[in-house]
């Protein structure tokens, strides 16, 4: 556990004593200064805490760890691991594109005004379903909406690689039809293998990284 | 008499629920599981908002008393 989120910890629980030793002794807060250390103890100390701790709650909620602790991900978990140079997340994953301890997330947020609080809206209905729905089998999981190009152009617009790769110029209409989101990455015959859990038993895993 | 002591009462009141919200909140805070995330805006969010309320509510109508 990371030592800021111990300290956090700590502090919402020393807010805690203090908030609990003015319940028990309201008659402390009868005079001038009491009312002043209530305020600070019971209103200006609380959203302090509450707020901080939601910070922190949500920068958890972003990592690899946090997403595949859900049985139902697992698969997806070991897909990152496929030892296989065309394989969509695995390469990602294992030649750190994105950062490894918020892989899912950096692929599976949406890179729009309001699109972090859209995604993290989804994560909730995944815990609704999880734990009082009929959480569905991981290779049944579908997107709730098509993947769009955006997530991917955050990152390789630009990219020389992107820009000048053969496959993306062989047609002159091609990249413009990617930008404008009109010809999806992941269409058949491009980049159409994410995750590809129906061939996880088959594959070979990579045994490096951490 | 009567006022001073309803307004202990949902101070107190008051008091509890937001040491109960900020305890669960400690506790979600180092369990980090997926369900904590929910208990910790749910339950423990909830809580510490009554808190808040009912500290403000019990405020608003008492005259302070010099040290």
């Amino acid at each position: 556990m990371p030592l800021a989120t111990i300290l956090i910890a700590c502090l919402v629980l020393f807010s805690a004593v203090v908030v609990g030793v003015l319940a028990a002794r309201p008659d402390f807060m009868a005079g001038r200064g009491g009312k002043i250390l209530a305020f600070i103890a019971m209103f200006c100390l609380p959203i302090f805490c509450g707020l901080l701790g939601f910070s922190s709650e949500m920068g958890r909620s972003k990592t690899t760890a946090f997403c595949l602790s859900c049985h139902t991900m697992e698969d997806y978990g070991k897909s990152l691991l496929v030892d296989d140079p065309t394989h969509l997340p695995a390469s990602h994953f294992q030649n750190r594109r994105v950062p490894t301890d918020e892989a899912c997330y950096s692929c599976h947020t949406q890179y729009a005004m309001f699109g972090g609080l859209k995604v993290k809206l989804y994560g909730l209905k995944h815990v609704f379903i999880y734990y009082l729905g009929t959480p569905p089998a991981p290779q049944d999981i579908k997107l709730y909406e098509p993947y769009n190009n955006r997530e991917c152009l955050h990152c390789h617009l630009g990219a020389r690689s992107f820009e000048e790769g053969a496959t993306h110029n062989a047609d002159p209409a091609t990249l413009p039809a990617m930008k404008s989101n009109q010809l999806s990455c992941l269409s058949t015959g491009c980049h159409d293998s994410a995750h590809d859990l129906a061939h996880l038993k088959e594959a070979t895993y990579w045994k490096g990284g951490n | 008499m009567l006022s001073t002591s309803l307004s202990e009462r949902r101070l107190r009141f008051a008091g509890i629920c937001l040491a109960t919200g900020l305890l669960i909140e400690a506790l979600c805070l180092i369990w980090a599981t997926p369900i904590a995330f929910i208990i910790f805006v749910a339950i423990g969010g909830l809580l510490i908002f009554i808190g808040l309320v009912v500290y403000l509510y019990s405020q608003a109508g008492t005259a302070v008393v010099p040290d």
